[in-house]
């Protein structure tokens, strides 16, 4: 019931940060949806291994992330997205049919693991492929980054279904690796922002064939 | 012991190299370290192939093969970066070495990994670590370039991540996603769902190794990265992805799906063939140039792996000569570069005249890397060519050898026209210099072609035949 209602508030959040232009709001957006996330493996396999990650998951996700990115754009003094490729209402009509396409994929999937709620999986494919979208859509290098890391929540969901599975070891790895990919895209989209006066991706054009 | 030294000794000195002051003292840590570094991996020679040092890290035929690539190739690398670091900068190379040696400890973990999940997070940590050695002179080209790769790159592995959770779920039964346990527990596996993994796994894995069409970052990042750091992706680096590429295929191959997967092997492999075909014959860059000519050598290496059967075998043999070839050419690269100040081929003519020694090794990487008779690269595409003659695949066989022959052509218009065209009058006359530092990498790199070419030793012979036993080779 709980777990059914936190998944839901998950997809609301990401369907919200797919139709904002405001960085910091996409950024507290981010840290909230992360923050209902990290609750999540309490919900479905209380223990000692659910714990630890939620703990290392609101340090990493909910603080460090969120504040490593608020850095970026004050270092780079950027407010709103810049107009995007694909309209705001175009954009969020496509985040609905690439939502129910998640519902009829998880439905074909029938789930070795036995299930907590039928909403898991459907939520974990819907967070990725709006994050795949956003990435894809925007062009402001944060705005990228935020739809990666959109995206990696969604992995995380199926990454909670196995948690009993996978070594604490490997987890951890995981967690820790898309931190320092955060922080490395983050130096980056400082580089960008004193070469070009503008951390907009559209600057990137040079290189081309 | 030995594998504790193998990745934790490039993690201390990486360390070590933010405490010591002077960049002299930095690269000679370097230099010491890549030579403990090819020493402990001679040693693992003596060894039997298959050992398990713990449930995470064991070695087999396959780790031995990349692991010996990428040892060698660093350690020609760093003896070149003692050269070329030698030009005057303002930044310290803290970053630039510290990244390094990094580097290497997460490859040498990628071919020592035996769990997926660690295979995984080996890989991601190479592509974080090698971002900045991209953005080395941080003009905005290279910065356009690292945020390419690190955007297209993050993205392919996150799909990688993807596929190793569904690889899991799917080994529900088994419980773990230890590579051994699931070769041998492979039948157990839910196959809608291994499916699902295998194409998520090939798509990421496929992108670090720059297949077409996710091959997009490859270019530019070559392009605008400084020619040992090109030289190192494109030879050890493509290494680590392919053995992650390997594994899936043994994944596959244990669990009875090859012609699922064959296919998809096939196709990525022509299309990446096509792509470089393509744009390699109007280059006007010619690191651009070296970046589709890997795009090109990875499509060989999958289509071997589609083929199955003895092209396995030619598949691995390709991978070891196509990484120190492209070694080689890139370090020629990194001394045109050094000489020319320019990248582009209009201005790079009458090598032959200008710079005699590295001309000649840049005719040398034009005949090795195009699969001219006594070399390696020959013999492979060739052995390719014959199994799918052989499995009578007519349509990729036409290809195939349309392609290569475009390449060819490509390769040659560009590289003759280098190294015998009509010098230009440039104002500044006097080219430097070709050092120790810059000659000496290239005769290494040569000898090694030889050794792993032409006179292949019948210890390397049967590392290789033992590396494609794993997927039913002969």
């Amino acid at each position: 019931m709980w777990l059914e209602l936190e998944l839901v508030l998950i997809i609301l959040l990401g369907i919200i940060i797919l139709g904002n232009n405001r960085l910091g709001t996409m950024i507290q957006l981010f840290a909230l949806q992360s923050f209902i996330l990290s609750t999540t493996p309490l919900l479905i396999h209380p223990g000692k291994h659910a714990v630890v990650m939620a703990v290392v998951t609101i340090i990493l996700k909910v603080l460090l992330m969120p504040w490593l990115l608020f850095w970026a754009i004050r270092h780079a003094s950027i407010r709103r997205e810049v107009q995007p490729l694909v309209g705001y209402g175009k954009t969020l009509i496509l985040g609905g049919f690439l939502m129910g396409a998640a519902f009829l994929i998880s439905a074909k999937l029938d789930l070795p693991v036995q299930e907590t709620s039928n909403l898991l999986v459907p939520t974990a494919f819907s967070l990725v492929m709006i994050g795949f979208l956003l990435l894809v859509s925007r062009f402001k290098a944060i705005t990228q980054v935020i739809g990666y890391l959109v995206m990696e929540n969604g992995i995380f969901l199926f990454a909670i279904l196995l948690l009993e599975k996978t070594p604490l070891l490997v987890e951890m790895g995981i967690l820790l690796d898309i931190f320092v990919g955060t922080l490395v895209m983050g130096i980056i989209v400082n580089h960008i922002n004193q070469e070009f006066r503008s951390a907009s991706t559209l600057n990137l054009t040079n290189l081309r064939d | 012991m030995g594998v504790l030294l193998l990745v934790g000794l490039p993690l201390l000195m990486a360390a070590m190299i933010f405490l010591v002051p002077h960049d002299r003292q930095r690269k000679i840590i370097l230099l010491l370290t890549s030579s403990v570094h090819l020493i402990v991996t001679i040693i693992f020679w003596q060894r039997p192939h298959h050992v398990q040092f713990h449930s995470f890290l064991g070695f087999d035929a396959l780790s031995q093969l990349i692991l010996s690539l990428i040892s060698i190739l660093f350690f020609v690398v760093s003896i070149y970066l003692v050269g070329y670091l030698k030009e005057k900068r303002r930044r310290s190379n803290r970053i630039f070495i510290g990244c390094l040696l990094c580097l290497l400890a997460a490859m040498t973990l990628v071919t020592l990994s035996r769990h997926m999940g660690l295979l995984w997070i080996a890989i991601a940590s190479t592509t974080l670590l090698s971002a900045p050695l991209i953005n080395y002179f941080r003009t905005p080209q290279s910065i356009e370039a690292t945020w390419k790769y690190l955007l297209i790159s993050s993205l392919g592995i996150a799909l990688g991540l993807l596929g190793t959770l569904f690889l899991a779920i799917s080994a529900t039964s088994i419980k773990t996603v230890f590579l051994d346990d699931i070769l041998n527990n492979a039948a157990s596996l839910s196959p809608a769902w291994l499916k699902l993994s295998v194409i998520f796994l090939l798509v990421g894995y496929g992108t670090k190794m720059g297949l077409a069409p996710m091959h997009t970052w490859k270019p530019d990042a070559y392009g605008e990265a400084p020619p040992p750091v090109g030289a190192l992706m494109s030879g050890a680096l493509t290494g680590c992805a392919f053995l992650a590429v390997f594994r899936v295929a043994q994944i596959c191959f244990a669990a009875h799906l090859q012609e699922f997967v064959a296919p998809i092997f096939i196709l990525l492999g022509m299309l990446s063939l096509a792509i470089a075909a393509i744009f390699i014959l109007g280059q006007k860059d010619f690191n651009r140039m070296l970046g589709y000519s890997s795009v090109e050598h990875m499509g060989i290496l999958v289509l071997g792996i589609g083929l199955g059967g003895g092209a396995v075998w030619a598949s691995l043999f390709h991978t070891l000569n196509n990484a120190f070839a492209k070694g080689l050419i890139f370090l020629v690269s990194g001394n045109l570069y050094q000489s020319f100040r320019s990248k582009k081929i209009e201005n790079i003519q009458g090598v032959i005249h200008k710079l005699p020694v590295t001309g000649t090794f840049l005719i040398l990487g034009f005949v090795v890397i195009t699969g001219f008779p006594p070399f390696g690269i020959f013999y492979s595409e060739l052995l390719i060519l014959k199994e799918a003659i052989l499995a009578q695949r007519y349509v990729i066989v036409f290809f195939y050898f349309l392609f290569l022959s475009v390449i060819f052509f490509g390769y040659a218009r560009i590289i003759l026209e280098m190294a015998f065209g009509k010098p230009s009058d440039s104002p500044n006359k006097e080219t430097k210099k070709e050092d120790f530092f810059k000659v000496v990498p290239l005769v290494i790199l040569t000898v090694v072609l030889f050794f792993s070419g032409i006179f292949v030793p019948d210890a390397l012979y049967s590392l290789i035949n033992e590396a494609s036993r794993l997927l039913g080779g002969r």
